[in-house]
């Protein structure tokens, strides 16, 4: 069974209440270091997700898995590509025993195609070549409590000596490219906005960036390890998807404020996540659906 | 393990492929099996015999040996030879012909069983083999890059063919495998006793046939499994190694597309691998960065160049063999100048594939769409 949009409190509930019903005698989870859960009703053994493919780890858990076995694959999508070689042992492991719950806060990092990896790890991979589609999704349950994510723009104008700095940075950096990665671009680009939203910084505050470059005292980066319970304004967006959804898996945050210029990297990466945003509301749509 | 594919009519690919190779005895006096040591066609020749027994006729197997094999290919072979010799003719092929060496630019191509170097030969040549070509030197057909005069290895089967007429040479080759295999296979129908047969492509006087066409690979082995065939140990050392089983292959050990078999040769066949490295130059270094991304297999650029297109001119520039080097300038000298096509042509360079073998796929950079993506949109 697959749940979306579950916090770690009622995930422990949800696994006590399943254990009892099928006489559950050991509960591996199998989760990223940071989203872990401490469950203690049964006997359990929490597995991080490094450590799925080692083989210390492997061939015990293979001789170990038996039917009187569940297994918890706890926000576990970490990568797109469908065949990874963590998803593999993971695939290992589910065909010990019939018992799994499979939580994830998002169903997607990017597309609809990486709801996909959690099908299979439901469906003992069964469709493990099909695509995304809606008449499929029938053969998983699926349990949803729908997160409604938005962003609520900023706009900040950024003043002539900024643009010109930024179009000067734009030229040297694609004359430099040579063979270096295109997906730099933007990146190193965005960070030159970050100068414009400095005079926009509210002390009282908390913000989201990508480094702490401007030394600033109540400034967060993504890929932390938790979050303090407070609203977040982000200052920066991240390139990767997938550090987004983590923070929001980490802080249920859902609606953020975004500091926005007129500078066109920065426009292009808001598109960018209004874009995500919409194929996620999509792929909602369809599960619910299905 | 999984059931035999199943025909929307009812029919397994296993009763087809028997179907099919009924239709080979009856339609034909003289048959051929190519053999390779390899899982595919060892069901192909099991099947064939088989049917050679129960009609008490006797059926050729052709392995064409190129020398540098697996040991556990030769003993494969031998126990094909010997599964139903009262219906077999040994056509085990061990004359001498050209193998591309892709490890290096001292020695690129590799003359197999050459005449003159029997101490130096990774085994001694078999009893009962064929040790010398059975055509006519003046009727000798040549058609590969590898220079004038100079025979290959699928020349030696064209002229092998060309000794024969009417007769139905089997290959177990599988659609899916690749769509070129399965176009390969299907695109021109053979009129054979007045029935059109898609398995099968006509090659002069005779006709190639594909029985096994539709299988999967594990159909393959589950025919192995359930007919207890021995196969090369090589599938069990690359299913210990943690190989796909779909990706599993025992393929030749030197050529630009397979040298990477090199790679886990000691520990398959360590025996193999020390009289591989006193046959021929650069095997121990090829073993060694045969999987290196910045070596043989040419996915990122050394650090002392700035672009792939400096590397492919510093490789050109540098290339040992002047007698070859003008095949390469041609070549690129027809081709798109960008980084994309630069890479590949290192790759060629690098391989020493003057043969083009390993086609360069000349188009325009994607690198280059994407940047002028971010130019208008950033």
């Amino acid at each position: 069974m697959i749940y979306l949009g579950i916090e770690n409190l009622k995930k422990q509930g949800i696994i006590e209440r399943y254990c009892l019903a099928n006489n559950i005698i050991k509960v591996v989870i199998l989760t990223p270091e940071k989203f872990a859960f401490k469950y203690d009703k049964t006997i359990s053994e929490t597995v991080y997700y490094p450590q799925i493919i080692e083989y210390k780890f492997f061939y015990r858990l293979l001789q170990e898995i038996s039917q009187g076995t569940l297994i918890i694959i706890n926000e576990c999508l970490r990568t797109q590509n469908r065949h990874d070689l963590t998803y593999n042992c993971i695939r290992h492991y589910l065909t010990q025993t019939k018992h799994k719950i499979i939580f994830q806060y998002l169903p997607i990092i990017d597309t609809p195609q990486d709801f996909m990896t959690l099908f299979d790890f439901d469906t003992q991979s069964r469709w493990k070549r099909e695509k995304f589609d809606i008449d499929l999704l029938q053969e998983s349950e699926i349990v949803i409590s729908k997160r409604d994510i938005a962003f609520n723009f900023i706009e900040i104008t950024a003043d002539d000596k900024l643009k010109s700095s930024y179009q000067a940075k734009k030229q040297k950096l694609f004359a430099e490219i040579g063979i270096k990665d295109p997906h730099t671009l933007p990146r190193n680009l965005y960070l030159i906005a970050g100068k414009a939203k400095l005079g926009h910084i509210d002390p009282s505050k908390q913000y989201l960036g990508r480094n702490n470059r401007f030394k600033i005292e109540a400034m967060h980066k993504y890929k932390q390890d938790d979050y303090p319970e407070t609203p977040f304004t982000v200052f920066e967006l991240p390139h990767n998807f997938i550090d987004y959804t983590d923070f929001l898996a980490l802080s249920a945050q859902d609606e953020v404020d975004v500091l926005a210029t007129d500078i066109k990297a920065d426009q292009w990466y808001c598109k960018r996540y209004q874009e995500w945003k919409e194929r996620l509301d999509e792929t909602y749509t369809s599960l619910f659906n299905r | 393990m999984k059931p035999t594919q199943v025909y929307l009519t009812g029919k397994n690919v296993l009763d087809a492929a028997r179907e099919r190779i009924n239709f080979v005895f009856d339609n034909f006096e003289n048959i051929h099996v190519s053999i390779s040591g390899g899982k595919d066609s060892t069901v192909l020749a099991h099947l064939a015999l088989i049917e050679a027994r129960n009609r008490n006729r006797k059926i050729g197997l052709f392995f064409i040996d190129e020398e540098v094999v697996y040991q556990s290919t030769v003993d494969q072979i031998e126990y094909l030879m010997s599964l139903y010799p009262e219906n077999t003719n040994r056509l085990w092929l061990q004359i001498p012909f050209h193998l591309t060496n892709a490890t290096s630019f001292d020695e690129s191509q590799l003359v197999c069983w050459e005449p003159g170097k029997h101490k130096q030969w990774m085994r001694s040549k078999g009893k009962g083999n064929i040790l010398a070509a059975p055509w006519a030197k003046e009727d000798e057909v040549i058609h590969s890059s590898k220079g004038e005069g100079i025979l290959g290895f699928y020349d030696v089967i064209e002229n092998w063919e060309r000794c024969y007429e009417n007769t139905a040479f089997l290959i177990g080759l599988r659609g899916t495998e690749s769509p070129n295999r399965w176009r390969t296979m299907v695109k021109n129908p053979v009129n054979i006793g007045g029935e059109n047969v898609y398995w099968a492509t006509r090659k002069g006087k005779n006709v190639s046939m594909y029985p096994i066409y539709d299988w999967n690979f594990h159909d393959i082995w589950k025919y192995i499994g359930d007919q207890a065939l021995k196969y090369s140990k090589i599938y069990d050392n690359q299913f210990m190694k943690g190989m796909p089983i779909n990706e599993m292959r025992v393929s030749s050990l030197i050529h630009e597309k397979s040298f990477k078999s090199l790679c886990d040769l000691p520990e398959f066949e360590p025996k193999t691998f020390e009289k591989l490295c006193s046959r021929i130059k650069g095997m121990s270094f090829a073993q060694e960065t045969g999987k290196d991304a910045k070596m043989f297999k040419v996915r990122k650029l050394p650090k002392n160049f700035k672009s792939w297109i400096a590397y492919r001119d510093f490789l050109l520039e540098t290339y040992a063999d002047a007698e070859k080097k003008h095949r390469f300038v041609n070549r690129f000298a027809k081709q798109l100048v960008n980084e994309f096509v630069a890479r590949q042509q290192c790759r060629q360079l690098v391989l020493n594939d003057y043969e083009n073998n390993l086609p360069v796929d000349n188009k325009p950079d994607p690198r280059e769409a994407l940047i002028k993506y971010y130019m208008e949109n950033i």
